[in-house]
């Protein structure tokens, strides 16, 4: 066996026995079905939950029943706009002629409210409309005289399920596969220094590139490791909890993808995590040269989040990380592959993995790695 | 008298702004303790690295074995074995795991593995905790962990580097006893140390650096001259 696979065998067997790693993988397994089962918990009690409208004057006739029916409880209060400081979610003043509404929009319970009454008053005002129209012989219609019939091309709660998964997918697959071999990346450098065993490695006949090479492999392996588990327990989660009205699952070609760009960003981040942990003296000086690695990586997936039909053209794919974001966004979305995207992506993420492996070895064989330490 | 070993001519270095060498030569055959002595920054561990490559010289040249350090650096360090102070092990691993894994990266063949592996193991005496986990074992037998990986793949030069610094005196008296062994199984064994009296007992020849510098080199008997001991003679020589 060459160095490359010796390093390699050594170090897997290393973080293997290594609690915090196993931990590690371990936590975000469990953490993304938590997280999705609080998610549809929440949204489940928010759909189904009643608000109070505090109300004064006489409510006509009718809609009190309609406001009943959407989740909408009725309180008589002396002073609407004070009750609905805090006291209810809402306040209403029946007026003869229009109806005064007070609400905070700070308040998230409010706004719900706020919604279902304005939805309630828009079919209510509709009816009493086309009723008197009936009552002196008009045909209700002359009030849309361009009526709208939706043909949806595809679900509108499958669509629904995608764009979740398009954000919370990337995110998922680029933190885990960051932080899964986190841990194991910084053993494999600035613990060498600190445990004192970087001389004796140096000191053997094998190739540096090798040495590095597997450490690379093997932190790579891990980081993939990592970031199936949390991605495979959290589509297992999701088959079986509806959230957002429907059980969401991922495509066969969006799954590819995936593994694809897992498989570039292990390759990069482990490279680069070595680089830094090759840098730092100790375990936990690598992990303060790692922390800004976790805004720089979470920022290109929130662009989806803020940003939802953010279509840049193909030199955007050439930034790192967001591209990957892109690409697997797209595959969820459309269940269709952009090959030159694709291609620009793949490139990028190989040259960033090329240049990060070349800073870890020349960091690597640097004479001041052992004289600093 | 058989010949060099190792051969260090003009060394010079300087790490950052101190210049840590300045122009020393030396010789190490086979077969000889070799000591390399002198008070902490007098240049004894930067000449060992730079001896086993972990360093390259700014001028002079080493030869190991006829090999030259700086154009065939693989070459020397499948023929050196080195034993520090620093007894960093991989505590994850057993002690036969450690030993094992430094045999394969010095290209012990995999036929040949378990042998060579079984053998350090008897020859240290450590198959009472060779299974054992390294973060459970004591210092001794870390040091001994360390011994073991450096001398594994048989190498004709051995390199101890203050290697009793950190030790009880039971442990030291093995680290002793073992570079004795190995000087009559035909290795050169060179001992960098700066415990005078450590040197004085086990080499059959010296060079003391000071600042740098050599500042003395002959055998024991020489250096030692007409002075009481060693230290002695150290003392006179630095002013």
């Amino acid at each position: 066996m060459n160095a490359l696979g010796i390093v390699f065998r050594k170090e897997l067997r290393e973080i293997l026995r290594d609690r915090r790693t196993l931990i590690a993988i371990g936590l975000a397994a469990l953490a993304t079905p938590a997280v999705l089962i609080v998610i549809s918990q929440v949204s489940a009690k928010t759909a189904t939950q009643t608000y109070t409208i505090g109300y004064s004057g006489d409510i006509p006739t009718g809609l009190d029943i309609l406001l009943s029916a959407t989740g909408l409880k009725l309180e008589r209060v002396a002073d609407p706009a004070a009750a609905a400081k805090q006291q209810v979610d809402l306040g209403a003043a029946f007026q003869p002629t229009e109806i005064d509404e007070y609400y905070d929009p700070t308040r998230q319970s409010a706004q719900i409210a706020d919604t279902r009454l304005q939805t309630v008053l828009g079919e209510y005002n509709a009816a009493k409309a086309a009723a008197a129209l009936r009552e002196k012989g008009v045909d209700p219609a002359v009030l849309t005289p361009l009526p709208v019939k939706v043909h949806p091309l595809s679900s509108p709660v499958r669509a629904a399920g995608n764009a979740f998964l398009s954000f919370f997918l990337p995110y998922i697959l680029i933190t885990m596969v960051l932080t899964g071999g986190l841990s194991a990346a910084l053993d494999a450098s600035a613990g060498e220094r600190e445990r004192k065993t970087m001389e004796a490695l140096l000191l053997t006949p094998a190739p540096r590139s090798r040495i590095l090479l597997g450490k690379i492999l093997a932190v790579s392996t891990i980081s993939l490791v990592s970031a199936v588990a949390a991605i495979g327990s959290m589509l297992l989660a999701l088959s079986q909890i509806p959230l957002l009205g429907t059980r969401v699952s991922l495509s066969p070609l969006a799954a590819a993808v995936m593994v694809w760009l897992a498989i570039l960003l292990a390759g990069s981040f482990s490279s680069l995590t070595l680089a830094l942990g090759t840098l730092a003296k100790n375990f936990r000086q690598g992990q303060a040269y790692s922390t800004p690695l976790y805004f720089i990586t979470i920022f290109p997936a929130s662009i989806i989040l803020f940003i939802p039909d953010f279509n840049p053209n193909l030199a955007y794919y050439v930034i790192p990380i967001l591209n990957a974001v892109l690409v697997l966004r797209d595959a969820i979305v459309q269940n269709s592959v952009a090959w030159p995207a694709l291609g620009v992506t793949t490139a990028s993420l190989v040259a960033t993995g090329l240049i990060c492996w070349f800073a870890a070895l020349r960091l690597f064989t640097r004479e001041t790695l052992l004289i600093r330490s | 008298m058989s010949p060099a070993a190792v051969t260090v001519d003009r060394l010079e270095k300087t790490l950052g702004k101190n210049k840590a060498l300045r122009g020393i030569s030396f010789e190490a055959k086979s077969g000889e303790i070799f000591g390399l002595l002198g008070p902490n920054g007098a240049g004894k561990t930067t000449t060992l690295r730079i001896v086993c490559t972990l360093l390259a010289p700014d001028s002079g040249s080493v030869q190991v074995l006829g090999f030259d350090t700086r154009t065939a650096p693989e070459e020397v360090r499948r023929r050196v074995g080195v034993v520090t102070a620093e007894i960093g092990v991989y505590a994850r691993l057993s002690a036969r795991e450690n030993i094992a894994y430094f045999a394969e990266l010095s290209g012990v063949l995999d036929g040949e593995l378990d042998r060579r592996v079984d053998a350090v193991i008897d020859r240290l005496d450590m198959g009472s905790f060779a299974k054992q986990r390294a973060e459970s074992l004591s210092s001794g037998q870390k040091q001994k962990v360390a011994i073991a990986r450096a001398i594994v793949h048989d190498p004709e030069i051995l390199m101890f580097d203050e290697p009793t610094s950190n030790l009880d005196v039971l442990a030291s008296r093995e680290i002793r006893d073992f570079m004795g062994e190995s000087r009559g199984r035909g290795k050169c064994v060179i001992f960098s140390t700066h415990v005078l009296h450590d040197a004085e007992r086990l080499c059959d020849r010296v060079t003391i650096l000071h600042e740098g510098s050599v500042v003395a080199t002959g055998t024991t008997a020489e250096v030692r001259g007409s002075h009481r001991d060693l230290e002695d003679a150290f003392l006179e020589l630095v002013g």
